[in-house]
């Protein structure tokens, strides 16, 4: 069956000047429609005047004004003062080498500002670029001062709901992208947060969402799909940045010409046509070898196996594209024959380092059906292949690292009992070359998975899992070894939250009581929380401005700034008590 | 009382938050069997029709798209692109009227219109029925207990008898349990009573104890609500605290079970109506 897709456009592209050159000019918006405009809050005043204030207050305060907009060729650097990508840089550490606020002064950490939303919970990683917060939800986007937290403009999608979840926006020179709740792609005007054009990605009928964040790699902008309902096949997109049109596409189903992804279907039914795959969280990149990693979600009917005998590739999987043409370098799959909804897209994390004596460039991931795997990113080849929390569900592993499931342990009618499951989820872990330490929020689980609709009709979930009892905990994984170095020490700590790890030897995240934790990177002593009055809605991020450290959490609807105590105020106040 | 509804729902959100994993707006859902449809009048008339629609659908079209619409010869009207996109017959209507003839399907313009909308409300049907097959409900809890019940009542008595006998009672508390609960609602209760609190003692560095229910227990602070209704809390590292966990024989049970032991437990646990 072919699925109904759609490149559409609102209206021919009209002022699209190619090359780089030009795309600072701001263009048009192509779909008519309203687009709410705020006005700054704290003044009153006008956009443009309030811009022209914080244009002057930055030139008063720095030696120059911030190159505003995003060089893709910014991202090939490592990470400094912004957060311009979903994980902060390509590697999907989430690890930052701002040190100014680290172990020995966290105590004094205090809140720089809060900006209030008023919308439903967040789960972006929000964007720094050039003193602008970038923050999304579904179909909405806030331009906040990243010193102030005062909304510079507030974008919402014309005539669409702002519900639903948004993981994050992709930012090229002027540009923003975002995928939406109903599976379109929109690029937004990073200066006035006007929409620029809107394409359907994928069709929201067949139960299709969107929400992961895209990734610019040079003039790419990479966006994957998501929808675990009904069975639809799940792929990765690149797009022109300048118009939308597609440049490639690759599928999470086989093709035929590919004896390896096509022999591990049945086709007797058109089950291979159908469905999984999904990929909803944002990939990873290396730059020297020229090669995208992004996860896949589980295949389809969910929880019935008879339907569909074999490997089942590409789906549950960690697959290295090359990133102009969409072509598949390698493939891992971490669940051959997913029957738990173990879907393998949690963040494929990048480092290089020694492995048993020999240099290696490496790619570890902690995966929701409980495994962690450190491989050579070069081939994919596993180095450890190691469970982090019980897993009842493997038997052995073959001659790559990739697991064999048990099974005994598929979904039965009568049920069966199974651990391992979410034993992490798409909320982003870190990585700390200081301390050679994987941190993961991880849950040891038990399932009782029930088959409900067998045979090789089944579609859809086919089943249908209970999770009992769960001990949530923070691990920090010794990537030489796989093996848990520590966990982190009091109650309750440890869920889905994502994870920031600092050069201030600090990793932060939240615990299962809602408070947001700073731990020691070494030992994972908490050494500093706080309770912010929700729930964290993903990982921290950081960023400096003016030589102040900020790491910003989102929680439920608002975003927190915390720092260190500013140095003395320059307000009118403090200058007339100078004056005397 | 309140704050068990607090402890509910927390309970609740976080099963929701393990189960919407990809953030897919999750649709009100009860997480562990729910009640059955809402039998409004409106749907009584659907359900008629559709009915209608299954035997119409089995004599014109099942010989192609299967009896249960999942395709054969002809498409997969489950996950027809068409069909998803129907409403209340503007596109299926015209497709069996006037047929695909370059695709080598007839034109069935012998059917009424009345017979068409019977058929749309039976593919429809269906649709809800493989959609409720998801993770996420309201679906009917529509696992039968001999489907539970493959096990062994002796064996399941005799494991009673050694795992559980010592605070429960078929007589006593666990009287008629069978007839309280739906089959998977049984058996997950059973494996793991969740929502139950944790009582916890509290003694001050001079001695005096304090007695309740946790309601915070972050390793940071312990609060707890007394007897007398009064809610207190202090700095967890100031003070002793010993918390009793209800359920941690439960808990303890949870690593050790066989799938077995499931079975023989519920087919045993079934015989209490």
């Amino acid at each position: 069956m072919s699925q109904l897709v759609f490149h559409c456009f609102a209206s021919p592209p009209t002022t699209c000047h190619s090359g780089r050159s030009h795309a600072l000019l701001s263009f048009p918006a192509r779909s008519a429609g309203r687009v709410t405009q705020s006005r700054n809050l704290s003044s009153g005043l006008p956009i443009g005047a309030s811009a022209a204030v914080l244009l002057i207050a930055c030139v008063l305060t720095m030696t120059s004004a911030p190159a505003q907009g995003l060089d893709p060729s910014e991202l090939l650097k490592p990470l400094s003062r912004d957060w311009p990508t979903y994980n902060g840089d390509y590697t999907g550490r989430r690890y930052s080498g701002l040190a100014q606020i680290n172990r020995d002064n966290i105590g004094s950490l205090t809140l720089a500002w809060a900006f209030q939303t008023h919308s439903a919970s967040l789960q972006s990683t929000p964007l720094e670029v050039g003193g602008i917060l970038y923050i999304s939800g579904g179909n909405q986007i806030w331009a906040v001062d990243a010193r102030t937290g005062r909304q510079i403009w507030h974008f919402v999608r014309p005539g669409a709901p702002v519900s639903g979840a948004n993981k994050g926006v992709a930012m090229w020179h002027d540009r923003l992208y975002m995928t939406t709740p109903d599976a379109q792609l929109l690029c937004v005007s990073a200066r006035e947060g006007k929409l620029l054009w809107q394409i359907q990605v994928a069709d929201p009928a067949l139960k299709a969402f969107g929400g992961v964040a895209p990734l610019v790699i040079r003039d790419h902008v990479i966006i994957g799909t998501s929808g675990d309902t009904a069975d639809l096949p799940g792929f990765l997109e690149s797009v022109e940045p300048m118009t939308g049109k597609i440049e490639w596409r690759w599928d999470a189903m086989p093709h035929k010409d590919d004896t390896v992804a096509w022999n591990s279907w049945p086709h007797d039914t058109d089950v291979a046509t159908r469905g999984g795959g999904m990929t909803w969280i944002t990939g990873t990149y290396d730059p020297e070898l020229n090669l995208l990693y992004w996860g896949t979600g589980n295949p389809h009917p969910v929880e019935n196996s008879e339907a569909r005998v074999g490997a089942n590739l590409y789906t549950c999987a960690i697959v290295a594209l090359k990133p102009d043409t969409g072509k598949l370098a390698w493939y891992f799959q971490s669940s051959p024959h997913d029957t738990h909804d173990w879907d393998t897209v949690m963040t494929p994390v990048l480092f290089d380092g020694t492995f048993k004596g020999k240099p290696r460039k490496m790619l570890a991931q902690a995966n929701k059906n409980g495994l962690f795997f450190v491989l050579d990113r070069t081939n994919g080849q596993a180095l450890i292949s190691e469970a982090f929390v019980p897993a009842n569900w493997v038997k052995s592993y073959d001659d790559r690292g990739q697991p064999i499931p048990d099974p005994d342990k598929e979904p039965k009618p009568d049920g069966v009992l199974v651990t391992g499951g979410v034993g992490t989820n798409w909320q982003a872990p870190s990585y700390s070359p200081e301390t050679g330490l994987f941190y993961v929020n991880s849950r040891e689980t038990m399932g009782v998975f029930y088959l409900t609709m067998p045979g090789k009709s089944a579609e859809g979930w086919a089943g249908r899992d209970f999770f009992l009892g769960s001990k949530s905990m923070l691990k920090a994984i010794d990537v030489q070894t796989g093996k848990t170095r520590w966990t982190a020490d009091t109650l309750g700590r440890g869920g889905q939250f994502g994870i920031l790890s600092t050069a201030g030897h600090l990793v932060f995240t939240a615990d299962m009581s809602q408070n947001l934790v700073a731990l020691d990177a070494s030992t994972g002593k908490a050494l500093w929380h706080m309770y912010p009055g929700g729930n964290l809605g993903t990982g921290p991020m950081t960023y400096e401005l003016d030589g102040r450290q900020y790491v910003a959490f989102l929680v439920d609807s608002v975003a927190y700034a915390f720092a260190l105590p500013a140095p003395e105020s320059t307000g009118a106040t403090a200058t007339a008590m100078a004056g005397r | 009382m309140k704050k068990f509804a607090v402890i509910a729902i927390l309970i609740l959100a976080a099963v929701v938050l393990l189960k919407a994993q990809e953030g897919a707006p999750p649709p009100a859902a009860p997480a562990q069997g729910g009640p059955g449809a809402r039998n409004t009048a409106a749907e009584a008339a659907h359900a008629g029709a559709a009915e209608r629609g299954r035997s119409l659908f089995k004599q014109n079209c099942a010989a192609c798209h299967g009896e249960d619409a999942t395709g054969g010869r002809g498409p997969d009207l489950i996950r027809s692109t068409l069909v998803r996109h129907d409403k209340n017959g503007d596109l299926i209507g015209p497709v069996v009227t006037n047929g695909r003839v370059e695709k080598g399907m007839p034109a069935f313009s012998n059917l009424t219109s009345s017979q068409i909308e019977d058929i749309v409300a039976f593919i429809q049907s269906q649709l809800t029925l493989f959609d409720l097959h998801t993770r996420f409900g309201p679906y009917p809890n529509d696992i039968p207990a001999e489907r539970l019940a493959t096990g062994s009542v002796e064996a399941g008595k005799a494991y009673f008898d050694a795992h559980c006998s010592s605070c429960h009672s078929p007589t006593g508390d666990l009287a008629h349990v069978a007839s309280k609960y739906n089959p998977p609602d049984l058996e997950v209760r059973f494996l793991y009573p969740s929502g139950a609190p944790s009582t916890a003692v509290v003694t001050l560095p001079d001695g005096k104890k304090y007695e309740g229910t946790v309601l915070l227990n972050d390793g940071f602070y312990i609060g707890i609500q007394g007897k007398d209704g009064w809610y207190r809390s202090w700095p967890a590292n100031s003070v002793k605290v010993e918390v009793h966990d209800p359920l941690a024989a439960h808990a303890a049970l949870l690593d050790k079970y066989t799938d077995a032991d499931m079975h023989n437990m519920f087919t045993y646990l079934e015989t209490l109506k």
